[in-house]
């Protein structure tokens, strides 16, 4: 770098492959997590702020499952969702009545109960040292299912058209994900589209008005919760198998919060903003790493979040709708 | 606490029958024993003095407070306590005195979300049959639509409900309410805040709707000419109680009424309940 240009950025990272998918693959994540954020928040008009929560239950779900229990990772995968649903309800039972901002604290509560529990409970969880064992009694390991098929495709597809470099190992997760992401948005804004989702929508505008007109909200918001949990299940699942580990720092609170900065990028209630709103997060948030500035790494690595920050203050003062959100609604939900 | 002010008999002319009801808020007595029956096919009007419980009559009515004692009786079965949209499924559809239009739902969406019986609105059946749903989608399309047209609001079936004037947006809540094909409507100051032009139009709407579905309607009404000219009969609320359950002539002329409406205190001592109809 020339000394006379303090701040420059390098080029050669536009082709970090392996870091990109990287990005990537937390994007997803990311983003099937917030689309349970966009159902509650965007469509349901329930501030959920336990999402983090929901996404711990899955993953410690159904590695449990698998690892202490021994079921097919194939079957603890939706077990470990039913459970987190399940624990969806309980936690909406007593909470779904409260009003929206109490509701709000008592999620983020739950949340951290669940992450203290997790990091406590060393003999089911491995406590605070972070993770379980994945490896089973009989030598494999909790993903090996996932592992194969993932060398399968990088065998038979990626390899074929010449992506050998090891940069491409995790190009297969990346696919997985994004393939799940996309059908699950598909998926949910087809349901938001039904009189189901019409009833949930008469909710987020006006819980009096739809209890008129027959409508059992306090059955709804249950049911936009549950579905929420699930998807922050699957989001869970994703994250073990990307991270190799299941570590109770991966459920702090901010992680809930990274999830409803996606949903102020994307727009409130598009499935399809959650695509592009995640995307709008990751990029510029692990692209950063790469700015070449006379600073030290933890200075760089606030500086990050600084000017994440600064972005998403510039939309909400400019397009508060955000990408993919429609403007008539927000203004007329005051 | 008072007796009720009337027995009511349990005619199979009444469709809804209220006795002995009562409601406090902390020491607030807003409803202190509210008696009447409302006959099936009838516009009754509900009247009385700012902070005479009336509102809260009509929640505890409609399910959304929960009584403290009392009889209340719809169509044969009791509703006494029973959850809102319970209520509203037996056929008993509300308005509220602040317009409730689902603002950034389309007009269309409004219609459509209060018809009864939509398959598709339930989660198991939208995946395992999802024709029911679309079947009857269709239906009630039609049915919203004929309704808007009566309103002269089917031009704008598609617009924002929140972008309708005030006054459109009482036809479209009312519009609304006909959705489930209720059998009794209770409308919480329908006149209110709306220009003459369509404050007949709703009063023609509703005995049009009388006329020829034998719809009953229930209203409070602080416009005594519309309650004198436009009610078969009238209960008159002060202080927590109903005061008095008359023709129009029979109310004009009763004391009681007009001590209630000029403050005199009547028979009924006097307390602060200032805040009883407000919500």
């Amino acid at each position: 770098m020339s000394p006379d240009i303090p701040v420059a950025i390098a080029t050669d990272f536009l082709t970090a492959w392996g870091f990109w998918i990287g990005v990537g693959i937390l994007a997803g994540i990311y983003g099937i997590f917030t689309l349970g954020l966009q159902l509650n928040v965007g469509y349901t008009g329930i501030l959920n702020f336990g999402q983090a929560g929901f996404m711990a239950i899955g993953a410690y779900s159904a590695v449990i499952l698998v690892v202490s229990v021994g079921l097919p990772f194939l079957l603890a995968l939706p077990l470990s969702m039913l459970i987190t649903m399940l624990v969806g309800l309980l936690v909406g039972l007593p909470t779904v009545r409260l009003r929206s901002d109490y509701l709000a604290i008592a999620t983020i509560a739950f949340a951290e109960v669940i992450r203290i529990a997790v990091q406590n409970s060393d003999s089911l969880t491995g406590g605070n040292q972070g993770t379980i064992s994945l490896e089973l009694d009989n030598g494999r390991f909790f993903s090996d299912t996932w592992f194969d098929a993932s060398t399968w495709i990088s065998e038979n597809i990626f390899e074929q058209i010449g992506l050998t470099d090891t940069d491409f190992v995790n190009l297969p997760l990346l696919l997985l994900i994004w393939v799940s992401l996309a059908v699950l948005a598909f998926g949910l804004s087809r349901l938001v589209r039904s009189p189901w989702g019409r009833v949930l929508r008469a909710v987020r505008e006006d819980e009096d008005a739809a209890r008129a007109l027959g409508k059992n909200v306090f059955s709804y918001k249950l049911q936009s919760l549950a579905i929420a949990a699930g998807l922050g299940a699957i989001a869970g699942w994703f994250l073990v198998l990307n991270l190799q580990s299941v570590n109770q720092t991966q459920f702090e609170p901010i992680f809930t919060f990274f999830g409803y900065v996606i949903l102020i990028l994307g727009g409130l209630a598009s499935f399809f903003g959650v695509l592009v709103g995640t995307v709008l997060l990751w990029i510029p948030l692990e692209g950063l790493r790469f700015m070449d500035l006379p600073l030290d790494g933890g200075q760089v690595a606030a500086l990050r979040f600084v000017i994440v920050g600064l972005v998403l203050i510039l939309l909400v003062a400019f397009r508060p709708q955000g990408a993919l959100g429609k403007k008539e609604e927000m203004v007329l939900s005051e | 606490m008072n007796e009720p002010a009337a027995e009511p008999s349990r005619n199979g002319n009444a469709i809804l029958e209220v006795e002995g009801v009562r409601k406090h808020f902390g020491g607030i007595h807003a409803v202190r024993g509210a008696s009447f029956e409302v006959k099936r096919g009838s516009i009754t009007a509900l009247i009385g003095p700012n902070g005479a419980g009336k509102t809260t009559l009509f929640n505890i009515v409609t399910g959304f407070y929960r009584p403290d004692a009392g009889r209340i009786v719809y169509d044969g079965t009791s509703i006494f306590g029973k959850r809102p949209y319970s209520i509203a499924r037996r056929g008993m559809v509300r308005t509220f005195q602040i317009t409730k239009a689902l603002a950034a739902m389309p007009v269309i969406d409004n219609m459509m979300l209060a018809a009864a019986e939509q398959p598709g609105e339930h989660l198991p059946t939208l995946i395992l049959r999802p024709m029911a749903g679309r079947k009857r989608e269709a239906a009630v399309r039609e049915q919203a639509m004929r309704l808007l047209a009566t309103f002269n609001l089917d031009s704008k079936a598609d617009d924002y409900a929140g972008t309708l004037s005030g006054g459109q947006r009482k036809l479209l809540e009312l519009a609304r309410a006909l959705m489930p094909e209720p059998r009794m409507v209770l409308l919480d100051e329908p006149m209110a805040g709306i220009n003459p032009t369509l404050g007949r139009r709703l009063l023609e709407h509703m005995e049009e709707l009388r006329e020829r579905d034998g719809v009953t309607f229930l209203f409070v009404e602080h416009d005594m000419d519309v309650v004198m000219n436009h009610s078969d009969e009238v209960v008159v609320m002060g202080q927590g109680e109903t005061i008095l359950v008359g023709t129009p002539d029979e109310v004009r002329a009763d004391q009681r009424v007009i001590d209630a409406y000029l403050g005199g205190g009547g028979s009924t001592e006097t307390t602060e309940e200032g805040s009883a109809d407000a919500r």
